[in-house]
């Protein structure tokens, strides 16, 4: 359970998400707008029949990161509050994976920044599905997280160029 | 110096543990970690191109110097979604 400054909720559990009271969280008076993301567990997968799917995390840095994305949101989106909830463990066909509510004052704010938080959160969040299919288990294709090339210069003072 | 290691999704599996502690001499890096926790597991090493390492829960450099007490995650290509 997290509540930033923003009053966002960002969070990761193992329960059944509740998609309609976050939806209904991160509204105020002041909104005109929630915009909302559902991703749910689909039947099939590379043209095989999924059964159900596992999710793992790296629990500590995915809320570091998921965190992260709530707070570009607010710095580069004219929203209000995120919503931003992803489930682990075993999920059934149908079932919410991950959800996202942003609401704003005007709704093209609120679905741009519900775009980029989902898009974001797919390519850094360090978030794993296994997929189970009737003749076996396989880890879903994902994306390789952006990182740094080098280590910062900071890390070696010799190599700080002289500032004067 | 002390590090703690954690392996994610196929990694774990690959790698027969999600978690270990390796003792590694002063100013080793990502890289020398990883060399040294693939040393006996071949199907690890062959993961070193599709793999990023995160230190202390903020995507690192694969010569990003360690300290003492450092947790280093070694993450294979994510999927949340």
């Amino acid at each position: 359970m997290t509540a930033s400054h923003h009053h966002d909720r960002i969070e990761l559990t193992r329960e059944v998400i509740p998609s309609a009271a976050i939806a209904r969280e991160v509204r105020a008076d002041e909104d005109g707008a929630v915009a909302t993301f559902d991703g749910c567990v689909r039947n099939h997968s590379h043209g095989r029949r999924t059964l159900h799917l596992e999710y793992e995390a790296y629990e500590s840095m995915a809320l570091a990161k998921m965190r992260e994305i709530a707070e570009h949101l607010h710095e580069h989106y004219a929203i209000n509050r995120v919503g931003m909830v992803h489930r682990l463990g075993r999920l059934e066909i149908g079932e919410t994976s991950v959800f996202i509510a942003v609401s704003s004052a005007h709704r093209a704010a609120a679905f741009d920044a519900c775009r980029y938080a989902i898009d974001t959160l797919k390519k850094t969040v360090p978030i794993w599905k296994k997929e189970f299919f009737a003749d076996g288990a396989v880890w879903a294709d994902g994306e390789l997280p952006p990182a740094p090339e080098a280590s910062a210069a900071a890390e070696t003072p010799a190599a700080k160029p002289a500032s004067n | 110096m002390l590090v703690k290691v954690l392996y994610f999704g196929r990694l774990k599996e690959l790698s027969g543990s999600s978690e270990e502690s390796v003792e590694l001499r002063d100013g080793a890096r990502i890289e020398d970690l990883f060399a040294c926790c693939s040393s006996s597991r071949p199907e690890l090493r062959k993961f070193r191109a599709s793999l990023v390492a995160a230190r202390n829960r903020e995507f690192a450099a694969w010569d990003t110097p360690l300290h003492a007490g450092d947790e280093v995650g070694f993450l294979p290509p994510v999927s949340g979604g």
